[in-house]
């Protein structure tokens, strides 16, 4: 049997902004307060009436060439062969250079175990065969969870047939949660002017 | 715009994961590999009139450097696990490097030091010239722990090991030269007018030495900034960060004005020429401003927001 490769895709025009995925992550990996292995980034653009409010689910991107494994110091996150990193609790030291390597801040210190913790695609679950608590909640069905290498699964065949993009490509650090239509301005991370138009004028925007 | 058309309604940012400790252990390493280098140069050259400096450095040096990794155990969320590093090790992780450097190197120099002491001129040649590359990878490494993680943009620059290195050098000799002016100013009351003359002349020397590097580590900052303001946009935002945001004080005021240019003035100037006290208070200003220096870096590297 082939290796499998875990991934994930996000179709951005089905996401209602539920924060489902939020609250069912929280409850599957006893996620404490103040942190979050998942959420929702918002954002609001434009000006009444011409107003609409953007999503962008975010989680850990699992990367193939994760720049928390290379740099952990301790071996304590690892990949595994279907391409979940993971992080071994018991040998995870707490130096959070992890924390400070990753590109996406998507780790955080569980302020109850004292370790570095993210989202893992609820490995558990998945060595269970069933999905991710949060593919599992999602009522829109916009997050797919599969195997890439298998031709057949449905993420591999959206990912076939849809335009998608991932987190900081210049990064090279390979993400594998894939996005179908996010909004630019919400998966950036600094401020920079943009036009925006409206009412037929261009307004230069600082965001 | 005066008020934004595009707002973030919602999102998560995680804490700081490295707090001081980190820069106060980079500071101390710095300080340690910087004295070192002194103290060995002043071995090898052998004058008597190096003596002196050459013990009180080569003291300085492993003390320092047993002082420092405190600093990295004291932040670790688990500290008791810190042997992890030894038996775990991962030669990809800069950490990795450091965990080892951290261990030899303090041995290296606890040898040096009795050698120096008990007078045995050869063997402290030979482990100060093995030291020497312990010293400076001890303190590059932590260079590289900054710009191998390359989320943040203030960090992830190839400048970032050299600038670590020249800075060391910087704190290095300033405390040597505060250290060296007590002695002088309390200590030396024995010694005949000659020596005296030769001490304060040997101390300025020293201080010159320092104005020299400060202007190699001026020169380093500058191409560093210049790089950060024309490279993409994390870099831009990391770069306006340190020189108008809320880096600026202790960047700009604090580590540039009163650590590099009041010093180098104090030290070159043409008025303050011979004069001990000037000397000394542009060392104290030097360590004030790589401090800051590592604040600026260890915290501000990381404020830039990543999502």
């Amino acid at each position: 049997m082939a290796k499998k490769r875990y991934a994930m895709v996000i179709d951005i025009r089905r996401c209602i902004g539920c924060h489902a995925c939020t609250v069912a992550c929280k409850a599957e990996m006893a996620v404490p307060l103040e942190v979050n292995a998942t959420w929702l980034k918002i954002v609001e653009k434009g000006r009444f009436p011409d107003a609409r409010r953007f999503v962008l689910p975010r989680l850990c991107n699992n990367c193939d060439d994760a720049i928390c494994a290379r740099n952990c110091p301790t071996q304590a996150t690892y990949k595994r062969e279907d391409g979940i990193v993971m992080v071994d609790q018991h040998r995870c030291i707490g130096c959070k250079y992890c924390i400070a390597s990753c590109p996406y801040d998507v780790r955080y210190i569980n302020p109850l175990k004292n370790i570095v913790q993210k989202c893992y695609f609820c490995s558990h679950r998945v060595d269970a065969g069933l999905e991710p608590a949060c593919v599992e909640t999602c009522p829109t069905r916009a997050m797919v969870f599969g195997d890439m290498n298998d031709t057949k699964s449905e993420v591999a065949q959206i990912m076939a047939s849809n335009a998608t993009v991932v987190l900081k490509k210049e990064m090279q650090t390979n993400p594998q949660v894939h996005y179908i239509a996010p909004d630019e301005t919400a998966m950036s991370n600094v401020e920079k002017e943009i036009n925006y138009y409206t009412e037929g004028t261009i307004i230069k925007l600082k965001i | 715009m005066e008020h934004g058309d595009v707002n973030v309604i919602y999102s998560v940012e995680h804490q700081l994961p490295l707090i001081m400790y980190i820069g106060q252990y980079f500071f101390f390493t710095g300080l340690s590999a910087g004295s070192f280098v002194i103290s060995v140069i002043a071995t090898l050259l052998g004058r008597k009139e190096f003596k002196p400096i050459g013990k009180i450095t080569a003291l300085l040096a492993p003390a320092l450097l047993i002082i420092a990794p405190l600093n990295l155990i004291l932040d670790l969320e688990q500290p008791l696990r810190f042997w992890h590093l030894f038996v775990y090790y991962n030669w990809t992780s800069p950490i990795t490097y450091g965990s080892f450097l951290l261990t030899a190197y303090p041995i290296m120099g606890i040898i040096y030091a009795v050698m120096v002491y008990t007078d045995r001129q050869k063997l402290a040649k030979i482990f100060g010239i093995l030291g020497i590359p312990l010293a400076i990878s001890v303190h590059g490494y932590t260079g590289f722990i900054l710009a191998l993680a390359k989320a943040r943009s203030l960090w992830n620059t190839a400048a970032m090991p050299t600038i670590f290195l020249v800075s060391a050098m910087v704190s290095g000799i300033g405390l040597v030269v505060i250290i060296a002016a007590v002695r002088y100013k309390w200590f030396d009351k024995a010694a005949t007018p000659e020596t005296r003359e030769t001490d304060k002349k040997l101390i300025l020397q020293l201080a010159q030495f320092m104005a020299y590097v400060i202007m190699l580590d001026l020169f380093l900052i500058l191409s560093d900034i210049l790089v950060l303001l024309t490279a993409h946009s994390d870099a831009y935002e990391a770069g306006m960060l340190i020189l108008t945001g809320n880096f600026a004080l202790l960047f700009v005021g604090v580590e540039i004005i009163l650590g590099s240019f009041l010093p180098i003035f104090l030290i070159l100037g043409p008025k303050m020429r011979n004069s001990l006290t000037a000397v000394v208070v542009a060392s104290i200003l030097v360590n004030i401003g790589v401090y800051a220096m590592r604040f600026v870096m260890v915290i501000g590297g990381q404020t830039v927001p990543l999502s």
